[in-house]
């Protein structure tokens, strides 16, 4: 088996079309184009719109992707794609497009799981192929803390949120507080400003009863019910206090869970991805309570939190590597696959 | 000036119907074809369908798609293969009008419409003149067509009951890689017809 295939990745679950290119665990191109601003009309993704934009968008970011990498389609050992979860609309333009290369080039297929995508792009930037490791995946979509003994094949849920995804919920709030849409960027950028003590937010699952029967579970209503009424009941509320006191209840909970779970299982590596990982303040926190804990941090560029090609590729270049066998070439997208599931056959 | 060349070998793809349509047109004629049925399995018909075909015809020299109208999420699938594909072959892929490959198989001399299902309870349809469209592609409710008083052909006519037969509903293969050779009825973009519905994810239902 190849010890550093080269394989081209392509995302398109939710609003980004995204192209990735590594050559073993080197990064070769990885070219994005967005339709976020088309969505920010409307305060959130529109799946119609998604969907239109990734077939408008697809070949001239392949094209990119290509040149960048400086290889020839020809060259590649398999195509990757992000076969789930996500949009089914959106998904089914980048596994229609992979297949189509796939059968064009006459290489192997590998559709894989969008989550574990996030995870493994981690290995692009950081040499040790530690494993096992504790995975914090925070996007838009999901929160999840997860066991992860082989990124190709053994992934453990240890626990999930039980209503919004943390990125949900910095959307939300963003919303309610007039900072537009994405939240997460927007309310990372007014909290630098703020005071993060200013207002003691409740940290969801955390009481002592929680402990026992949801450790590693996430909850994240009660946090966004209690934003909206402190601003309506404190008209003279302070945007920046408000915005770093909500990140911070937040950000406390997501390490709270995370540091409990590396001391539970005894691993001693976290590993947090997914596009609220791009947060400043989750990254700042993170190092400081993993140092102290004696953890060893291992968070992805912030470029690469988000999503992007090459997280697929890098995914891809390590089923290759490992010797999994690829997807039938006919695979069917599934929007609700489960973060257990690394692939599809 | 107009440049005329021949293509023999093309690999053709529609899926703008709830029929999943695969073909290998050499020359102008059907060389192999194969179908699934299915409103929702375009996505994993069209490479099951083109694995067979390419068997039948490893080398292809053109990709020929089916750009609808058609419901949003099938004919994407088509036209996002048919595109990588080529890119990989390094061959071209032309699209054209999917209706007027239904229309190709009507024999009438007078005024007909085509209509395929636009969901929803409405159709897409064009209306042609001795094989030729004349008005549309357009998107309203089946009274519409009524109206006029034409005879109507197509999958869309079949559903609402208003068809002449419950024949030639769907494109014919060679018919539309034949529309392909002419620069007039080549389209790049998929005819969508519809404005997309603009709902976020956040305010749907989980
Ligand atoms: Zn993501």
């Amino acid at each position: 088996m190849k010890s550093e295939p080269l394989v081209l990745g392509i995302e398109t679950s939710c609003d980004e079309t995204a192209v990735g290119i590594v050559r073993g665990r080197t990064l070769l191109a990885n070219v994005i184009a967005s339709s976020v601003e088309e969505h920010a009309l409307f305060g959130g993704v529109v799946p119609e719109i998604a969907s239109r934009a990734h077939l408008e968008s697809i070949l001239v970011v392949l094209d990119a992707a290509l040149k960048e990498s400086k290889i020839s389609l020809n060259d590649i050992d398999a195509v990757a794609v992000t076969a789930g979860p996500g949009l089914v609309g959106a998904l089914l333009v980048g596994v229609s497009s992979a297949s189509g290369l796939a059968l064009g080039l006459g290489k192997p297929l590998y559709g894989v799981n969008h989550l574990a995508a996030h995870v493994s792009v981690d290995l692009l930037t950081h040499d040790e192929p530690v494993v096992p490791v504790i995975a914090l995946l925070v996007s838009g979509g999901h929160s999840s803390l997860l066991q992860i003994d082989d990124i190709t094949s053994s992934v453990v849920k240890l626990g999930e949120s039980i209503d919004d995804a943390a990125g949900e919920a910095f959307d939300k709030i963003a919303r309610v507080m007039g900072l537009g849409f994405p939240g997460g960027p927007a309310i990372d950028h007014e909290a630098r400003l703020g005071n993060a003590r200013a207002v003691d937010f409740p940290r969801g699952l955390t009481q002592s009863g929680d402990w026992q029967t949801r450790p590693f579970d996430f909850s994240f209503s009660g946090l966004k019910t209690a934003v909206a009424r402190y601003l309506e009941s404190t008209p003279k509320f302070i945007r920046a206090d408000v915005a770093a006191s909500f990140q911070e209840a937040i950000v406390d909970v997501l390490l709270l869970k995370a540091l409990a779970a590396c001391k539970k299982t005894g691993i001693d590596t976290l590993v947090i991805a997914g596009g609220v990982a791009a947060n400043s303040r989750l990254r700042t926190l993170a190092a400081e309570r993993c140092q102290a804990a004696k953890i060893r941090l291992r968070v992805p560029p912030a470029g690469l939190c988000t999503d992007n090609g090459a997280m697929v590729a890098s995914l891809g270049s390590l089923m290759v590597a490992s010797g999994r066998s690829p997807s039938q070439v006919d695979l069917e997208a599934d929007s609700s696959l489960p973060v257990t599931s690394v692939s599809l056959n | 000036m107009e440049e005329f060349f021949f293509v023999s070998i093309t690999l053709a793809i529609d899926t703008s119907t709830s029929r999943t349509s695969v073909a290998i047109v050499d020359e102008g004629a059907l060389l192999w074809h194969g179908f699934r049925d299915g409103a929702t399995s375009h996505g994993s018909a069209v490479p099951a369908l083109v694995s067979e075909a390419l068997n039948r015809a490893p080398i292809i020299e053109q990709v020929v798609v089916g750009m609808g109208p058609g419901p949003f999420t099938g004919l994407r699938i088509g036209i996002a293969f048919a595109r990588t594909f080529a890119l990989a072959r390094l061959i071209p892929v032309i699209g054209v009008c999917s209706l007027d490959a239904i229309a190709s198989q009507v024999h009438e001399k007078d005024d007909f419409i085509v209509a395929t299902d636009a969901r929803r309870r409405e159709v897409y349809w064009a209306q042609y003149r001795a094989g030729v469209r004349v008005e549309g592609p357009h998107v309203d409710l089946p009274s519409v067509l009524v109206e006029r008083g034409l005879p109507v052909f197509g999958e869309g006519a079949v559903k609402y009951s208003i068809a002449q037969n419950d024949e030639d509903q769907f494109p014919d293969m060679v018919a539309l890689v034949n529309l392909a050779q002419d620069s007039d009825f080549q389209i790049d973009e998929p005819l969508y017809i519809r404005r997309p519905d603009a709902v976020p994810t956040s305010e749907r239902v989980k």
